[in-house]
């Protein structure tokens, strides 16, 4: 075969090149127009499709720690990203398919649950409404169940941390205001070796805001006889003196409304009532000063605040 | 034994003059570099991150170096006739098969060693101390991916690259998910099936023996026995896969 001659060559080569440039400028210039077409989104479609971490498991070929580590970089993204409205929908189902392909991945179980938990703040307060007919309340409640799932799957597969339930107690504690539900996640962590003194506490406490003041006095009280120092003494007396205020000024109300069920009237002074023989004798504070009584109003109080004695 | 040490030499200098050795070994440099880029992402535990990705780079690229080398070194042999310069040397067809293997599998230590020489490089930047343990998953990466060159050279000698490339990579597939079939088994009825299909689960390879980078990564205890057991386990099956590659060649007309 005869080679053709240079020039022939030469001018062949640029109009090749000359194609390729037009080609390419062509194709990243449509492409920049299609990138401006607004396309109808799906709610969810994003990630409706994602299998279980049960089954993804056998899909990852032993790199199920690093299909893991992806997914929780990419959940990260995505509910880090406020415009999309409908991202906590399925945020149990995400956080699932990480905890499933590595159980003892500790970040995401933490991560996730604060996730839902602000997700909840974010559901009661945000405009416009993110619960798209739910209701507000429905699925921030929905949310906080999420949190629960999460951590709840942290503390089942990880027994010997105690964070997810001390996590668990605080979010019933201080979001909820759920006290059954503090004393017994609180309950169970403290139990966990290594966990800290003051998951401890946080039971007492639970169980004083719930209104168990028996069980509350007793967990107080062998704290303060069992405190390593100074300090928690403190916190434990103060406690102890809490407990047993509300203790004895409930014993005092509950007085005090039966003497006026009795004389239609209310006592003139505490010592009325046990003159009345409702009670035995006037309690006395934990430092033994004596509780304040408005005849007024009927009202006992203890004389002084735990925290300012 | 100076025989297969010879072939060895010699396959380990063509291997180290393979092109696609140091795309693949840049490419897992890249990537290992990288996960200290993708880390920043990560709310909580960088390292592990690192840990993951550095080790998961070591093992697909070893194996894919592992694979395309693998799978052309007996082929490219045959193909260009030199096997008969070869054979015609007092040379058994088992020494050329493992000096085969036994060059690869030095080259594949080298490549190795210095992926994971900047894996646990990049692993230091960020906790100021030397992984010694990350080793262990090294270790057993290094073990499953001789035992991948042994399945690719075992092709090689028969079959076409492309062909080979394609078993080898369905082998390293079939070796990850076995445990899928000791699930089925537990849901079949005893009997002739369910024998069988315990044989076959015995039979196929089970490349999660050698999976040790969860372990590793959350420094969770390995049982002591299992060091051993994996060991002996890859050693074996390499030294099956290369004794069928021997019996297979042996048999080879080349003309």
């Amino acid at each position: 075969m005869e080679r053709r001659p240079a020039a022939a060559r030469g001018s062949a080569t640029f109009l090749l090149v000359l194609i390729l440039l037009g080609t390419c400028a062509s194709f990243m210039a449509l492409k920049t127009r299609t990138d401006t077409i607004v396309r109808k989104k799906v709610p969810g479609s994003s990630i409706i499709y994602i299998p279980s971490g049960k089954f993804l498991r056998y899909a990852t070929f032993g790199y199920s720690s690093l299909a893991a580590d992806l997914i929780y970089l990419w959940a990260i993204q995505y509910y880090s990203t406020p415009t999309i409205d409908d991202r906590f929908d399925h945020l149990d189902h995400v956080f699932s398919i990480i905890n499933e392909l590595d159980p003892r991945y500790q970040d995401p179980y933490e991560v996730g649950a604060m996730i839902a938990v602000d997700g909840a703040r974010e559901v009661v307060s945000a405009v416009p409404d993110l619960s798209r007919g739910r209701g507000r309340a429905e699925y921030a409640r929905s949310l906080f169940q999420a949190a629960f799932a999460i951590l709840d799957r942290g503390a089942a597969n990880n027994p010997d941390q105690w964070i997810y339930l001390f996590d668990a107690g605080h979010i019933a504690m201080m979001s909820l205001k759920d006290f059954d539900l503090a004393e017994k996640y609180f309950g169970q962590c403290m139990k966990i070796p290594g966990a800290p003194d003051f998951t401890r506490r946080l039971y007492a406490n639970a169980l004083y805001k719930r209104g168990d003041l028996e069980t509350s006095w007793r967990t107080w009280l062998d704290i303060y006889n069992t405190a390593p120092d100074e300090r928690t003494k403190r916190i434990a007396s103060n406690h102890l003196y809490q407990v047993k205020s509300a203790i004895d000024t409930g014993r005092l109300k509950e007085a005090v409304g039966k003497f006026r069920e009795r004389y239609h009237r209310l006592p003139g002074e505490l010592a009325d009532l046990v003159r009345a023989g409702l009670v035995d004798k006037l309690p006395k504070d934990l430092d033994g000063g004596d509780y304040v009584y408005d005849p007024e109003t009927g009202d006992v109080k203890a004389a002084t605040s735990p925290w300012k004695r | 034994m100076k025989r297969v040490w010879a072939i060895a030499g010699i396959t380990f200098k063509e291997a180290k003059r393979d092109r696609i050795l140091y795309l693949l070994f840049f490419f897992a440099a890249l990537a290992i570099i990288a996960s200290r880029v993708l880390a920043i992402l990560t709310v909580g535990d960088r390292v592990k991150i690192i840990k993951d990705v550095g080790l998961a780079s070591i093992q697909v690229f070893g194996v894919l170096m592992a694979v395309l080398i693998g799978t052309s070194l007996v082929y490219k042999e045959i193909d260009k006739k030199t096997i008969f310069t070869l054979l015609s040397k007092p040379l058994r067809r088992a020494e050329f098969i493992l000096g085969k293997f036994l060059g690869l599998a030095l080259t594949l230590l080298v490549m190795t060693a210095g992926m994971s020489l900047i894996f646990l490089a990049v692993v230091y930047l960020h906790t100021f101390r030397i992984e010694w343990t990350m080793l262990i998953a090294i270790a057993y990466i290094v073990l499953e991916v001789l035992l991948i060159t042994a399945v690719a050279i075992l092709f090689s000698s028969f079959s076409t690259p492309i062909l080979s490339s394609i078993f080898s990579l369905a082998f390293y597939l079939i070796g990850h998910l076995s445990w899928g079939l000791e699930v089925l088994i537990k849901k079949m009825k005893a009997g002739a099936g369910r024998a069988a299909a315990q044989a076959l689960y015995t039979f196929l390879p089970d490349l999660e023996n050698f999976n040790f980078k969860t372990e590793v990564v959350h420094g969770l205890p390995i049982p002591a026995g299992i060091y051993l057991s994996s060991f002996l386990y890859g050693v074996f099956y390499t030294a099956f896969i290369l004794g069928l590659a021997i019996l297979i060649f042996r048999r080879r007309d080349f003309i």
